[in-house]
């Protein structure tokens, strides 16, 4: 303790006690830790401290260590996502026509039913419709087949326009409603 | 250059991860502390553990370092790896207790410590209570005022005052 250190700790004492008390516990305190320095602690040796050294500069470097694999890895990442980019915008760039309005591509739909098919609230006609559509399939179909198996009686060409005319006639009726 | 900017632009180049400071840091703080956990243990080979640990905590946890007295805050630390030093050797004085009891008066023999001989100052401090060693010490070797020494224990200044006081006579006496 220095003499600035004595004064400042006698001021210090005086608020707890009198002032030849602060005095006497001052100079207690002095000559105690006189003896202290009278009797140094041993110092650590040089290898303890060239070991804590090593190891501090072991720690730091493997912190150094990790922080640049956690960089790398995400300038990996951002490269990649670089590439991925890139590759995209060129992908656009010659595979896409410039002429062609960007946009969803709409899907067009056609029947091949007419609608007034569908529009027909006479339920009763339709069915007698469909009926006799059902029945002429189904006559033909038999025409058909005697063509095939060669059992019709009349000449074979004159069946087959028959034929053909009676279908044309089917379709035209069908399709009128 | 002041002493104390010295030890901010150390400090400083520690945060920044500079090996080279913390070489300095130790070179400055290896000794006082030391000689802290030497009193504290009376063994050097502890000490030699003990110091080594300060270090490692001091390098984990630089960054939270904000200011002011840095001696309070490295002894803090120093005062928190002598706790935990105490309460694993009562840890292992139980087990020994359980198990061997021949073992346990060498771990509690105070004038014999790993084959060292003690110095007459070691002999008279362990016969000290723990309380009062450990105040002595951390003011000796920590240099810091009696107000932080307080605080860091978190007791009012007069008791602190009154503790170093009664410590130190009773050494003298023991001493003389």
């Amino acid at each position: 303790m220095n003499g600035q250190d004595e004064k400042n700790l006698k001021e210090l004492f005086e608020k707890f006690v009198g002032s030849s008390e602060a005095e006497k516990a001052v100079e207690d305190i002095r000559k105690g830790e006189q003896i202290l320095r009278e009797n140094p602690a041993p110092q650590p040796s040089s290898e303890v401290i060239d070991e804590i050294k090593y190891e501090i500069a072991k720690d730091l470097l493997q912190k150094r260590t990790g922080a640049y694999g956690f960089r790398k890895t995400v300038y990996e990442v951002a490269a990649v996502a670089a590439i991925v980019t890139i590759l995209t915008a060129i992908s656009i760039k010659f595979f896409v026509k410039s002429d062609e309005p960007y946009g969803p591509v709409k899907t067009e739909y056609a029947s091949v039913i007419p609608t007034s098919f569908w529009d027909s609230e006479d339920a009763v006609t339709d069915d007698t419709d469909l009926a006799i559509l059902t029945a002429k399939i189904e006559q033909i179909e038999g025409e058909m087949l005697s063509l095939q198996l060669g059992r019709s009686e009349s000449n074979g060409q004159t069946a087959v326009t028959e034929l053909e005319m009676e279908l044309e006639e089917i379709e035209s009726d069908f399709w009128k409603g | 250059m002041t002493e104390k900017d010295d030890l901010t632009r150390i400090i400083i180049g520690c945060k920044k991860g500079d090996g080279k400071c913390f070489s300095q840091i130790v070179d400055a703080y290896a000794g006082r502390s030391y000689g802290y956990f030497y009193r504290l243990t009376g063994n050097t080979s502890v000490s030699d553990d003990l110091l080594s640990e300060l270090f490692v905590k001091l390098v984990e946890k630089i960054g939270s370092y904000r200011g002011g007295s840095f001696e309070s805050w490295l002894f803090r630390i120093a005062t928190n790896i002598f706790h935990d030093y105490l309460r694993s050797k009562q840890r292992r004085k139980k087990l020994l207790e359980a198990h061997q009891k021949e073992l346990e008066s060498e771990l509690t023999e105070p004038k014999k410590s790993g084959g060292e001989q003690l110095d007459k100052l070691q002999i008279q401090l362990k016969k000290m209570d723990e309380d009062t060693r450990e105040l002595i010490m951390l003011r000796f070797y920590s240099g810091l005022s009696f107000k932080e020494i307080a605080s860091m224990r978190s007791e009012p200044i007069g008791t602190t005052l009154a503790k170093l006081h009664r410590g130190l006579k009773k050494l003298r006496e023991m001493m003389e």
